[in-house]
């Protein structure tokens, strides 16, 4: 597997704008290197009623930003009395990311959220040293990127209701790592609407 | 110790890849999207001999580093037409090895008017292994059936060792079906049973190596001839859901 510490646990995920709902994907394998050693390793994460954060990479950072962010956010919320918005919560990722310029986590992010009063839908990523980019509708991090960025493009239409959503992402995600030796093993689909959020667990090849 | 690089897998994929690094500049010189790695069969190979025949299989993934360049590779070579070669290691090599001994065998069965024997083809295999045992790497399994001793399985692993076995797996996803082996496999089995054991066998290395993946191609030689069967994924036994 080359000595890349991007892909020596590997793990991919991918998000999609719908009208008025999102769609963020993720696998569930945990392995090193080449030997699987779990499937339910989830890498989204949830902080706020509307906002999912997923990271790619190495799984020991993975977990370690995933909580120190939590970290973060619960004093936000405790301090300002109100929950995260999207573009806040992308905003103290990045910096959190930043702060470690020079020795920096290898973890890639997807920040993605919904305020659902107005039905505004966010989709954000950074690389691991906390490059911001603009609100775009389809992103994905991981090992398996860019074959699931084709299918993602492929099937991505504007303004799609949550069904059409949820089956435009999870077949770019599912076909997508079918080409990837360190992602796959089941998949995981968080569909975020406006008055309710759907998880559906999908099984796909285990290989 | 390395931390990064710690020896997690198997000889052939670690040789592999320090081999065919050509210069430490490389690294320094060439975008890293451009890093190719060598394309190898990093896989599973199982071979069973039993009373009339064998049975062969193998999964049908070939990656270069991480990326699965082949999701359904044949790895089942065709050598004559009872003997077949499992090819594991760098897909160059073994796919060299394989045109060669063909020749080989091809120009011997002319010569001596009768099909060749499944232990000439192994020395065939085995000889080319170690005469150029420092260029390449390459674990094959030879397996077929002949007339004078019936059914036979050869492993001609990396430095060129030639061994009969009734039994012998191959690749890196033999790693973690040798223990599904040492307890499973019996002598005498029947050829439904070996059959079973080989399937089961390489959709456990599936489902657990990285390198080997897709479905499983399983061939059953005998006297009669050659039967080969492709497992699709779906069609694979159910395993335990990690």
């Amino acid at each position: 597997m080359g000595d890349d510490i991007l892909s020596y646990n590997g793990g991919v995920a991918l998000a999609m704008k719908g009208k008025e709902c999102i769609a963020i994907a993720c696998d569930k394998r945990y392995g090193v290197q080449n030997r699987t050693i779990a499937t339910n390793f989830t890498k989204i994460f949830q902080y706020s009623d509307h906002c999912f954060v997923s990271f790619c990479g190495l799984a020991t950072d993975v977990q370690t930003v995933s909580e120190r962010l939590k970290f973060r956010t619960n004093l936000y919320e405790l301090r300002e009395q109100r929950k995260l918005k999207p573009n806040v919560l992308y905003n103290m990722l990045t910096n959190l990311l930043y702060e470690r310029r020079f020795g920096p986590y290898f973890v890639f992010a997807l920040v993605v959220g919904l305020d659902p009063k107005t039905g505004e839908t966010f989709i954000y990523d950074s690389d691991n040293i906390g490059a911001v980019s603009d609100n775009v509708n389809l992103a994905t991090v991981g090992t398996a990127s860019e074959y699931i960025f084709g299918l993602g493009e492929l099937f991505f239409k504007p303004n799609m209701n949550a069904d059409e959503l949820f089956e435009a992402t999870s077949q770019a995600l599912l076909n997508g790592v079918d080409r990837d030796s360190a992602s796959g093993w089941g998949a995981v689909v968080y569909v975020i609407e406006k008055d309710k959020i759907t998880v559906r667990e999908l099984k796909g090849r285990q290989d | 110790m390395d931390v990064l690089n710690p020896m997690t897998y198997d000889a052939e994929e670690d040789q592999l890849r320090d081999r065919t690094k050509y210069s430490q500049m490389d690294k320094h010189l060439i975008p890293v999207e451009f890093q190719q790695q060598p394309v190898s069969t990093g896989t599973t190979i199982v071979a069973v001999e039993y009373d009339g025949g064998v049975i062969i299989g193998a999964d049908t993934r070939t990656s270069s580093g991480t990326f699965v360049m082949n999701r359904f590779t044949d790895k089942l070579t065709q050598l004559t037409d009872r003997i077949f070669c499992l090819r594991s290691g760098s897909a160059a090599d073994t796919q060299a090895i394989a045109q060669v001994v063909t020749y080989q065998l091809d120009f011997l069965s002319a010569e001596m008017n009768e099909p060749p024997l499944v232990r000439i083809a192994a020395n065939c295999v085995r000889r080319m292994i170690y005469q150029y045992r420092d260029d390449f790497l390459a674990g094959m399994i030879v397996a077929g059936w002949d007339k004078k001793l019936g059914g036979q399985v050869y492993s001609c692993p990396l430095g060129g060792l030639l061994v009969r076995q009734p039994v012998t797996l191959g690749g890196s996803g033999s790693t973690y079906i040798w223990g599904y082996l040492d307890n499973n496999y019996r002598p005498n089995m029947t050829q439904q049973e070996c059959y079973d054991f080989v399937l089961k066998g390489i959709t456990l290395a599936i489902t657990r190596d990285g390198s080997s993946g897709g479905c499983a191609r399983i061939a059953i030689i005998n006297k009669d001839g050659v039967e080969r069967i492709d497992v699709l994924g779906n069609d694979l036994p159910k395993v335990f859901d990690l």
